[in-house]
């Protein structure tokens, strides 16, 4: 899943700031369809809170709860076209991103990785 | 009696049931939808307004009408905020707002008070004894051994409640209803927020307390999805807006001379379903017996349909209506009464308004009398509804 990781990046950044609709859509979807139109609204959304993050050393940033989140990298175009190839390939894809974005990271981010 | 109404309505550019903000993007609600294309069955995502902001947009509309009628309205409800007895602390204003509840409820004042007395005092010395600094639950305890005080030997107690009305709620909610001083159970606590609240009579609640108690709601409401056959014309898009702010003299902090955000608006001719069991109003769903008496159970009714006939004649329902009410209105509406319930086909059919009817000609073979109407041309919604209301009233039941 390593190269989806920008794809699970974003999704788990949703997570931390309790907006679990794209991942749970992504996720839970049967066909391709559903996961299409929700990594359009999840990235549209992510590009929004993207732009208009603070920064600071540590990189972009949004404050939620008086907590600081960093905001990961934008998925590359080629990151997001081999995922949905992927999914239209094999729906399970998508489930396993989304479990993947759910579970706690092996490494802690101290930062939003960079642009 | 149970009424049925089917509604579409046009709604261009409408903000009504926005789900989040991203950044500068605020989305409107989607759903995904079943429709027909070619012969094949395909799903989309079509702009949507969910059952729960119709709901709280019907209640907001019955919390005027049972005001306007004198029917009673708990605190909470009359402030557009239907937490709906959630816990002890929601539920214990019921318990002192009206005297009859109150007269019920606390008939030994005295070894109310002194239970109540001894376990804030217990409390009271445990938190001093703390290793842990909590002064303010100190404090806050003090506050309601003074009340419980004052209360065990008030000539009028109800009205000392009434008057701290805040420390009240929670030393009864906290102390005597948690710790079972007071003598509640289900059907008790069911009949105190029923005669307290028009509103959660009618819109149900949920007391998560010990013991948890439910009530169904009276009404059932539909999402407001795009009819079937205009689905795949239906939009949701965003626009785009700017605030300006006069400069001089650079930027002033953060804000940047022109502040650009998005809207999505949808536009579809959208149906949904309302559903109100009037034989459940006023009466218990532990028992299925009347909690309130005939004539006060008839206003009830009454408002109900008042607030129904109001919210769907004023198109005051849905968010953002200060920029974005929708421009268009009610394109028609079929209404049914009938004796045990019965659902209007759904009005994101075409042929919903023949088949409903069909449906009810089936019901009158068994015997049932029935009401049934449509808008036209010439009949607007608003008198559709006004003979709905009349029949109700012909039949005695309002």
């Amino acid at each position: 899943m390593e190269e989806f990781r920008g794809i699970v990046n974003m999704l788990r950044f949703f997570v931390r700031t309790k907006n679990f609709g794209y991942v749970d859509r992504i996720g839970n979807a049967l066909t391709p369809e559903p996961v299409e139109v929700a990594l359009l609204e999840a990235m549209r959304a992510f590009r929004s809170i993207w732009e208009s993050a603070k920064t600071d050393e540590g990189g972009r940033y949004i404050e939620k709860d008086g907590e600081k989140i960093y905001v990961p990298k934008i998925p590359s175009d080629s990151e997001v076209e081999n995922f949905l190839n992927a999914v239209r390939e094999n729906i399970r894809i998508a489930k396993r991103v989304a479990t993947l974005a759910l579970a706690y990271p092996s490494k802690k981010e101290k930062n939003g990785g960079g642009e | 009696m149970f009424l049925s109404v089917g509604v579409r309505f046009e709604a261009n550019v409408e903000a009504l049931n926005m789900v989040e903000t991203a950044g500068n993007y605020s989305k409107h609600r989607r759903v995904p939808y079943l429709v027909e294309e070619d012969g094949k069955l395909k799903s989309v995502y079509v702009p949507a307004v969910s059952g729960e902001s119709l709901a709280h947009a019907y209640q907001e509309h019955l919390v005027r009408e049972a005001l306007g009628m004198g029917l009673p309205v708990c605190d909470d409800c009359a402030k557009g905020e239907f937490f709906k007895s959630m816990d002890e602390v929601h539920l214990a204003p019921k318990l002192f707002l009206l005297d009859r509840v109150f007269k019920t409820v606390f008939r030994d004042v005295t070894t109310v008070s002194d239970e109540t007395l001894r376990i804030l005092n217990e409390e009271l010395e445990k938190a001093k004894k703390s290793k842990k600094l909590n002064e303010e639950k100190i404090a806050q305890l003090k506050s309601y051994i003074e009340l419980i005080q004052r209360f065990k030997n008030a000539d009028n107690p109800r009205a000392l409640f009434i008057q701290h009305k805040s420390v009240a709620s929670q030393v009864i909610g906290n102390y005597m209803i948690k710790k079972n001083i007071l003598d509640l159970s289900p059907y008790t606590i069911e009949e105190i927020i029923v005669k307290n609240c028009t509103i959660e009579d009618i819109g149900g609640f949920m007391y998560a307390g010990s013991p948890p108690v439910r009530r169904s709601s009276v009404f059932q409401v539909s999402y407001a999805l795009p009819i079937k056959s205009m689905a795949l014309f239906a939009t949701a898009e965003p626009q785009l807006h700017a605030r300006h702010a006069q400069m001089e003299g650079g930027k002033k902090g953060n804000v940047s001379e022109q502040m650009i955000y998005y809207v999505e608006t949808g536009t579809a001719l959208y149906g949904f379903t309302f559903n109100l069991d009037l034989d459940a109003i006023g009466v218990s769903a532990i028992t299925s017996k009347p909690i309130l008496d005939e004539d006060e159970i008839k206003k009830r009714r009454e408002a109900a349909l008042k607030a129904l006939f109001r919210m769907l004649s004023s198109a005051q329902f849905g968010a953002k209506l200060s920029r974005f009410f929708p421009v268009g209105g009610i394109t028609e509406l079929v209404v049914s009464v009938t004796e045990h319930p019965f659902v209007v086909t759904s009005p994101i059919y075409d042929d919903y308004a023949e088949k409903t009817e069909k449906r009810l000609k089936v019901l009158e073979s068994f015997g049932e009398s029935y009401f049934y109407a449509k808008s036209s041309g010439e009949k607007l919604p608003e008198e559709v509804l006004k003979e709905a209301i009349e029949y109700i009233r012909e039949k005695g039941h309002i």
